[in-house]
């Protein structure tokens, strides 16, 4: 097997690390340095704690008022519209709004002008349960332009995106869990997230209720796409097996893992990948 | 090869809070509002020259114009194909089609109804481009530093003065409405600080892997040569290397500079600076600085110390500070930076200036309570602006703004040369290794 070069940095109040394989170090650290310094400047725009972010001009939206956004933010924000309605309200940029506000803020999105409408309520968003994942979806674009195609991007320990496998392997091992966990998979060209309490506590609220997630088990989402794997399993900490099912039947590149009481399920029809 | 002229080379989308609106606008030098029109025959033709990392930043403000219909970029210029593409795309990824050219020339000669360029290339082109534009009867909006060579400058300003085009130079925090409200109300309206008896600022950086390219994508030894360029390392760091740039003092530096020239009202009388290249052995210009300005005041000199480091970030962030005998003003891009300061024997106080809209108090989190076993923390006080905008918007606005005629330009070239002079003498201070005196005549262009 190839050298795999590891690369880290710090973001989105996370750690994010990028490991690139088959490839000169020196190139290797260019690639990841650019891609570093992409995930710098979209920080700059999707942070809510950023008072210059695209983020917060948003929140300072009046009911009616319009804002252009950069366009990394207004995809972002596309994708988390799709989930929102894959999901059926499960997941939601606006979960947080219901701290402060008795009903969800109304939004909606003008692509001619890639800008946003406030309809009604406080845009507050928080991209906590996307951003990352977005993140690592256009950084992955960054390494494929720099023709370092066998990748693995890593977000927080909570995402993680695949490109193609090392040289000589079946793919990049990855774990569902804690770390040295026996349930693993070899993972190419495809992303996986995590979500769960264990760490950061009942930080995880139903958009649909403004409750926090009852759920206590993890649960892990396998998808093509960051966003969606980040998003997907956030949702999944809300919503109970038919509803997931439902979710999962809109798209068949979509798989839940869950572990209940030691026993591991999968949700989703997307074929398993191999046990590593 | 192409030959440069150097040796080898608004209206402000502004809220401010409770009353500091109606102050900004009336305070703001750009104080005509220009409602948005959607492709108008008001909306002005312009093009963008170099698609680097600051060509990339300044879209984003440029493309919210278009949005409006200001504005319509119409076409772009790189000699690297690779950034020519990635400028195209990312346009087009917006919603806005451009034609791309490989230099400024050729679209010069294709594009015929401009009126306005945006110039954001290296600095050692910033010279011939600016004044082929200007005096293709182009208005000008050129990134600083003006130029690699203070002769450079001086040419510009020459050729705005000779076609009676534009040239605005691209520090935008002159442009910027917190610094505006705090330069005209905080400053100057409340003497808040008093007498000015000290200054610093600073933009440190880490230690980060010299610029690339991806494979494939490397211009040829004879285009690189074509625009003077050695190789493609030199080319992807130009800021680091003589006859191409000028070093962090002036990729860092000079914002900042210009900034205490803006505020002191005036040019510092010496300048004497250490600095070298120490960290980096494939560099030609310093990778630290560390300058101190002499400028004359009422109460003797105030002394502005700059520092600027490649090496490190230091904990991160950058900033200038004002520091006087009744108080103390922190300005920086970053809102989350700036601070403001009152010496507990200041004359005036801070209801008076709540009242007038110059502070507002900071939130405090449960006032209600009262914890009697501790002593109570002062009440902080910030500056009121908030503005939802990129922060180089407004210095392109009130350049368009300029050119309708509703405003005048924040940082025309004869202007900006002030700090461009004194930049190039910071650097020339480290390479003498001695004090230089500057007089105010030889800080005009």
């Amino acid at each position: 097997m190839s050298e795999i070069h590891v690369f880290n940095h710090h973001a989105m109040a996370t750690h994010f690390q990028v490991r690139i394989a088959g490839e000169e170090k020196d190139y290797a650290e260019s690639a990841a340095q650019t891609a570093f310094t992409l995930l710098t400047r979209l920080e700059s725009h999707l942070s809510r704690f950023r008072v210059d972010s695209d983020i917060a001009r948003i929140k300072e939206l009046k009911p009616g008022e319009i804002v252009r956004v950069t366009e990394p933010t207004f995809a972002c924000l596309q994708l988390a519209k799709k989930m929102e309605l894959a999901t059926r309200g499960a997941f939601s940029v606006a979960a947080t709004a219901l701290k402060t506000q008795p009903t969800a803020p109304q939004w909606t999105l003008l692509p001619e002008s890639f800008s946003i409408r406030c309809d009604g309520g406080k845009l507050e968003f928080d991209l906590g349960a996307i951003g990352k994942g977005f993140a690592l979806d256009r950084l992955a674009e960054v390494l494929r332009e720099w023709s370092c195609p066998a990748f693995l991007l890593v977000a927080g320990g909570s995402s993680i995106l695949a490109g193609e496998p090392p040289a000589g392997t079946n793919g990049w091992s990855c774990g569902l869990g804690d770390d040295g966990s026996a349930q693993r998979y070899w993972l190419a060209n495809c992303s996986l997230s995590g979500s769960g309490l264990a760490v950061k506590g009942k930080h995880i609220f139903d958009p649909r209720t403004g409750q926090p997630a009852e759920r206590e088990e993890r649960v892990w989402a396998l998808t093509d796409t960051a966003a969606e794997s980040d998003a997907l399993s956030t949702a999944a900490m809300v919503l109970n097996k038919n509803e997931i099912n439902d979710a999962l039947a809109q798209d068949k590149s979509w798989l839940i893992f869950m572990n209940e009481l030691d026993a591991w399920r999968c949700l989703g029809s997307r074929a398993l990948p191999a046990r590593a | 090869m192409l030959k440069p002229l150097i040796t080898r080379r608004d209206f402000l989308g502004t809220s401010a809070v409770a009353g500091a609106g109606l102050l900004l606008s009336s305070c703001s030098p750009d104080t005509a509002p220009v409602a948005p029109k959607k492709s108008s025959v008001n909306t002005l033709r312009v093009a963008l020259i170099g698609y680097g990392a600051e060509g990339g930043v300044l879209s984003e403000s440029l493309m919210n114009l278009m949005n409006t219909g200001e504005i319509k970029v119409v076409a772009l210029a790189d000699i690297w194909e690779y950034a020519r593409k990635k400028g195209k795309n990312t346009y087009k990824a917006s919603g806005f089609e451009v034609n791309d050219y490989e230099n400024y020339e050729d679209l010069l000669a294709k594009e015929k109804d401009l009126q306005a360029v945006i110039v954001a290339t290296p600095d050692f082109w910033h010279a011939p481009i600016t004044n082929a534009c200007l005096k293709a009867g182009l208005h000008v909006y050129c990134e600083k530093m003006m130029s690699n060579t203070i002769e450079g400058a001086r040419s510009m300003v020459q050729t705005m003065r000779e076609t009676g085009k534009l040239l605005q130079i691209g520090h935008q925090r002159r442009s910027n409405p917190r610094y505006v409200f705090t330069f005209n109300r905080l400053l100057h309206q409340a003497n808040f600080c008093g007498n000015i008896t000290a200054a610093q600022a600073q933009w440190n950086r880490a230690v980060a892997k010299d610029l690339t390219a991806p494979k494939h994508s490397e211009m040829s030894a004879d285009q690189l040569t074509k625009y003077g360029f050695k190789d493609m390392h030199q080319f992807r760091n130009w800021r680091w290397f003589k006859g191409l740039g000028g070093g962090p003092l002036s990729d860092l530096g000079a914002h900042q500079i210009d900034i205490f020239n803006w505020w002191m009202g005036k040019a510092p009388q010496s300048v004497f600076a250490s600095g070298g290249l120490d960290y980096y052995s494939n560099h030609d210009w310093y990778d630290n600085a560390m300058v101190v300005y002499e400028y004359p005041s009422t109460k003797g000199i105030a002394r502005a110390f700059y520092q600027v480091q490649t090496t490190t970030s230091a904990g991160g962030g950058y900033f200038e500070q004002f520091m006087g005998d009744d108080g103390t003003i922190k300005m920086s891009e970053d809102p989350s930076l700036c601070a403001i300061y009152r010496e507990a024997n200041a004359t005036g106080n801070w209801d008076d200036m709540i009242q007038k809209g110059y502070v507002r108090e900071k939130e405090v989190v449960e006032a209600a309570k009262v914890d009697v076993r501790e002593t109570a923390a002062l009440a902080q006080y910030e500056i009121p602006v908030f503005f939802n905008k990129p922060p180089h918007q407004p210095h392109l606005e009130n350049f368009f703004n300029a050119i309708r005629g509703t405003a005048k330009l924040n940082c025309a070239g004869d202007e900006a040369f002030r700090s461009e002079y004194v930049i190039h003498k910071a650097n020339e201070a480290i390479g003498e290794q001695k004090r230089i005196v500057i007089t105010p005549e030889e800080v005009e262009a």
